[in-house]
């Protein structure tokens, strides 16, 4: 996670105190949320104490049955995030690499880029079905376009004498590729992957949740619609700690260890 | 990429005539070429002939702006729509062609690549195995004095020996024209010597080929065999100085009285040139002002 990079630039004691502070927020949410809980405020059900939460996700991790769920998913956001993934990559260079098909398609893509792609879920309903096939559908829809504007991206700011010097040496159209412009875009790629992720979990669950018969989004509307309450804010606190570690794995990838390829 | 409008290797015409010819490695045949620009055509370069002889070293020397990197784009394939004619040993081309090895002005290195993955470069699209193209490479970075710094990258690297990976790099290629754009413009005074030294050095043990493009004048005398001197644009030939200063030769001749002369030969064709430049370059600044 970029915040993570952050803390790793300063010094140590400062380093210290922003773990503090970072550790103290959470404490301060949970600690508000007891409260309200407590306070009887809220519906009793509505806001369910922490240890009742916690009980329900020791609950939920035992069943085979949310893995299974889990699986579906993860699977249905890494489909997602492969097709649209390398459509953007391939979409992305076509556009950086090329003025008159930027000037004829960069406005549509940055256009559309930021549209609620829910909007399309009932035609993916009717093309794919409720199955897996509309999550996965929703998914690529959300993630090629941020994929596809920083490749883009990427791929204008490649040092052009490095092209040359591919030129020169007489490389092929797929060695210019994977030789030069892949490994030349390398951060604006992960960084757009990043950022795909984030919109493809959630093209991925809005769909899920929305209209589905599996997948973690068809268990959280399940809970919602019978009222259990504690199972529901299981799922999301997992949810949300699972999204979490996937971007900060990414991120990783965008800063590697070795010197140089900045 | 859109710049690709120049076709990879295309033999328009062979003409190896035995004997004749053949003392030309290269040759460069009344060059045009114009650009379209929002204030009308420039002509970057009018009419430039020039010929290497194998194993010659020769350099290209002119001020700011005259078309040499236009020249050198023109040679190397990277450019087109040109008039005029390229022959590498008699034998006309047109785009990239595996004879001629380029190093360019500009920073050049890999940065993602280490010093061998950058120098085995060529080697690997060619298509050789990686044991081979490794042992070449690490030829060739001997050959630059950067044995030991094999798996650095190159921001690790100072500017001077980035340039010599860039330099070692288009060698592994075997080119049997070594083409080169103001390599060392980038590089303090002293590396600039030095280095000199390394390339002739090298230029001299395996009798390459070389056509050097610069605007420096002791860069220039130190290296080559004949120096020729560009006019201000449009690029024309103004002028051809022979170099006689003995093999071997270091930086040390720098301080010799006939580099002197020929440096203040050089000079005196060049001022002239150098200074329209940069009557150009003011009164168009002047104009801009002007115009605001
Ligand atoms: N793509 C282009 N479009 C229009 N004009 C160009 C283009 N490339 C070069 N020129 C013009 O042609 C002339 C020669 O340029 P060139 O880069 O060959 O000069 P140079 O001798 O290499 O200069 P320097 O020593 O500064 O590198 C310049 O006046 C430049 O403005
Ligand atoms: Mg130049």
């Amino acid at each position: 996670m970029a915040a993570a990079g952050n803390v790793g630039a300063i010094a140590p004691t400062a380093q210290r105190h922003v773990l503090w502070l970072r550790a103290a927020i959470i404490v301060v949410v949970l600690a508000v949320w007891e409260a309200v809980a407590a306070s009887g405020l809220l519906f009793r059900d509505v806001v369910p104490s922490l240890a009742v939460i916690g009980k329900a996700i020791g609950r939920l991790l035992a069943t085979p049955d949310f893995y299974r769920n889990l699986s579906i998913t993860a699977a249905e956001i890494a489909g997602a995030l492969l097709i649209g993934g390398l459509a953007g990559v391939v979409v992305g260079i076509a556009i950086g690499a090329n003025r008159f098909l930027a000037r004829a398609y960069e406005s549509f893509i940055y256009y559309l880029g930021p549209t609620p792609k829910i909007i399309f879920f009932p035609i993916m309903i009717m093309w794919f079905g409720v199955g897996p096939g509309s999550k996965v559908a929703m998914g690529v829809l959300s993630c090629f376009f941020p994929i596809a504007v920083s490749a883009a991206g990427g791929m204008r700011e490649i040092d052009k004498v490095l092209i040359r010097v591919g030129r020169s040496f007489r490389v092929t159209a797929w060695q210019m590729v994977s030789k030069i412009y892949l490994p030349a875009m390398r951060a604006p790629i992960v960084n757009g992957i990043r950022l795909g992720l984030g919109v493809a979990i959630i093209g991925t669950l809005l769909a899920e949740t929305k209209l589905s018969n599996r997948g973690l989004g068809y268990l959280i509307i399940q809970a919602y619609s019978v009222f259990d309450m504690p199972r529901m804010y299981a799922l999301l606190t997992v949810l949300f700690v699972l999204s979490i570690g996937v971007n900060a794995l990414i991120g990783r990838l965008a800063t590697p260890g070795r010197r140089g390829v900045d | 990429m859109a710049s690709s409008t120049v076709p990879r290797t295309t033999v328009v015409r062979s003409s190896a005539q035995p004997g004749g010819r053949e003392e030309h490695a290269l040759e460069v045949e009344n060059i045009v070429k114009r650009f379209e620009t929002a204030e009308g055509t420039v002509t970057a370069v009018d009419g430039f002939s020039l010929s290497v002889a194998p194993g010659e070293f020769l350099s290209v020397i002119g001020p700011s702006g005259c078309g040499k990197s236009t020249l050198f784009n023109i040679i190397g394939g990277l450019m087109g729509g040109y008039e005029g004619r390229v022959t590498v040993s008699g034998e006309t081309i047109s785009g990239t062609h595996p004879a001629i090895g380029m190093v360019f002005q500009e920073e050049s290195t890999f940065p993602w690549r280490t010093v061998i993955e950058n120098v085995a470069f060529p080697l690997e699209i060619i298509g050789m195995d990686k044991r081979a193209r490794q042992m070449r490479a690490r030829h060739f970075i001997a050959m630059v004095g950067l044995d030991g710094f094999e798996l650095r990258f190159p921001s690790e690297l100072s500017g001077g020996m980035r340039q010599r990976v860039s330099i070692a790099r288009t060698l592994a290629s075997e080119p049997r024209i070594l083409l080169m754009d103001e390599p060392f413009a980038a590089l303090d005074e002293q590396t600039r010597l030095l280095l000199g030294d390394k390339v002739l050095q090298i230029q001299q043990d395996l009798r390459q080929t070389t056509l050097l493009i610069t605007h420096n004048i002791t860069e220039a005398v130190q290296l080559s065999d004949r120096v020729l001197v560009m006019t201000y644009r449009p690029g024309r030939l103004k002028r051809v100085v022979k170099i006689d200063l003995p093999h071997p030769r270091d930086s040390e001749v720098i301080s010799s009285d006939a580099f002197g002369r020929y440096v203040a030969e050089i000079w005196h064709d060049l001022r002239v040139e150098a200074s329209l430049g940069m009557h150009e370059d003011e009164s168009r600044a002047r104009n801009e002002k002007s115009k605001r």
